[in-house]
């Protein structure tokens, strides 16, 4: 085994897997705006929709998801009448985007709803709307309370594009499997564990981000108790 | 492209999964919870070197993706358990370990690094006034954890251990890698049967989501019936 040929080849590898974690990263993102706005607003129907989606979201594997996106988006997309455009490459960053909305709901709620009621009260006495509220006076101590629960969600999503290559996106998993077969499958244990290091460094790179967002933070931080960042993992 | 027949065939052999799942599920549950007791309580007490290796621990296990610890253990634990056999003298073949049990230790390893920290939390929420009025009544530290740590403790731990117990049942679904018959590499064998992919695979969405309800559903119920 040749770690100075292994390594360049999963790193070619790289740009799918990160390219598939930031578009899930931006949509997820958007998509739990969306949904938390649903969820703490309470409108009827819609809010039901939206905590819907969200427990199939967190109750069910990200693997199946993935399963569920690559089978279920060419019925979508046959039903919307356009040219199929659903490749495995695709059907990973739907998956992921949804899976990713709906677990950073789930921090984004809780810190929306630990900002001190008083406030809340506060802005709606003094005839702010729920946009002006959230930009103005909730938004910005809700973030702080989000981030710790923010990076955690975002280690998941990383660990979770581990996941692809079973839908048949090449990515680094796939590639490294590529790359063992071609030894014979002699070296699986050793080419497992520099995958390991290798995700290790990108979770690092993102949790050393969130962490420099949180300490410049810290002098922001409302002096509510904290909202509890989900401890568990998803998988 | 959508069949609404096959929905109900599928149903009943998905749900032939759902014992085994839950009992392997179960099992990693409790072995993961002893050693992550274990390491919280390390964590508490603040026992040097031991401290700085359960942190080592957590950081591995945390940064590292299931998938890649379940293949790590797939491939390195026949000789190491080969190797270990070995030193006392028994001559085991650790390629004859059924697959089953190399999952199971896998995602022991993997949770009970995230139970450390349910359980660290619970003991952290507990009030030190308590056992200062115990010590003052006398208790010992033994009788202190027994019957006034421990009840609040785990009435504490309650909704974090549900969610792990979900968290366990989804991540049984990485183990039809290596070749163990959960819900979801049932459902995907049953597609594989017939065809109908999509249908299999909404109804294990529908199984899961029903597990997760019942599995909130009750713990709700225990913990507003435990709590003091």
């Amino acid at each position: 085994m040749d770690l100075s040929i292994m390594i360049p080849e999963l790193l070619s590898a790289l740009p799918l897997t990160l390219a598939i974690t930031f578009t899930a990263m931006i949509a997820g993102f958007l998509l739990a705006l969306v949904t938390t706005t649903f969820r703490v607003r309470r409108i009827p129907v819609v809010s039901q929709f939206a905590d819907f989606y969200v427990s199939y979201a967190r109750s069910v594997p990200v693997v199946l998801q993935l399963f569920v996106a690559f089978y279920g988006l060419p019925l979508v997309v046959a039903l919307l009448d356009v040219e199929d455009f659903v490749s495995p490459n695709v059907a990973a960053m739907v998956g992921l985007s949804l899976y990713h909305g709906g677990y950073l709901s789930e921090v984004l709620r809780p810190a929306y709803l630990a900002v001190e009621r008083g406030q809340h009260d506060a802005a709606d006495s003094l005839g702010y709307s729920f946009l002006q509220k959230l930009v103005r006076v909730v938004g910005p101590q809700a973030v702080h309370i989000a981030l710790p629960g923010y990076g955690n969600a975002i280690i998941y999503l990383i660990h979770n594009v581990a996941l692809v290559m079973y839908i048949g996106a090449a990515d680094v998993m796939a590639t490294a499997h590529l790359v063992m077969e071609r030894d014979y499958n002699q070296y699986q244990f050793e080419t497992y564990l520099v995958l390991a290091v290798i995700y290790s460094l990108l979770c690092l790179v993102a949790w050393s981000i969130v962490r420099f967002f949180e300490k410049r933070n810290a002098r922001f931080a409302p002096n509510t108790a904290r909202a509890k960042a989900t401890v568990m993992p998803s998988v | 492209m959508f069949d609404s027949e096959v929905l109900l065939p599928d149903l009943w052999d998905i749900l032939g999964a759902v014992p085994v799942t839950l009992a392997m599920a179960l099992g990693i549950f409790v072995f993961s919870t002893m050693i992550g007791s274990l390491f919280a309580m390390v964590e508490y007490r603040r026992i040097p070197l031991l401290r700085e290796l359960v942190v080592a621990y957590k950081v591995i296990f945390k940064g590292v993706p299931m998938v890649i610890v379940i293949f790590l253990a797939y491939y390195g634990l026949p000789p190491t358990s080969r190797f270990l056999t070995s030193l006392v003298g028994i001559d085991y073949n650790g390629h004859s370990t059924p697959n089953w049990i190399t999952l199971i230790v896998a995602l022991t390893l993997c949770v009970s690094a995230f139970q450390a920290e349910v359980v660290k939390g619970a003991l952290n929420s507990f009030d030190n006034g308590q056992a200062e009025a115990a010590y003052s009544l006398g208790y010992r530290k033994t009788q202190l954890f027994r019957r006034v740590m421990l009840p609040q403790v785990i009435v504490a731990a309650i909704p974090d251990l549900a969610n792990s117990i979900m968290v366990i049942m989804k991540a049984l679904s990485l183990g039809f890698a290596i070749e163990v018959v959960d819900i979801f590499a049932q459902s995907q064998l049953t597609a594989a049967l017939n065809f109908y992919y999509l249908e299999a695979f909404l109804i294990a969405v529908f199984v899961y989501m029903v597990i997760a309800y019942i599995v909130t559903f009750v713990a709700d119920r225990l913990e507003r019936s435990l709590r003091v």
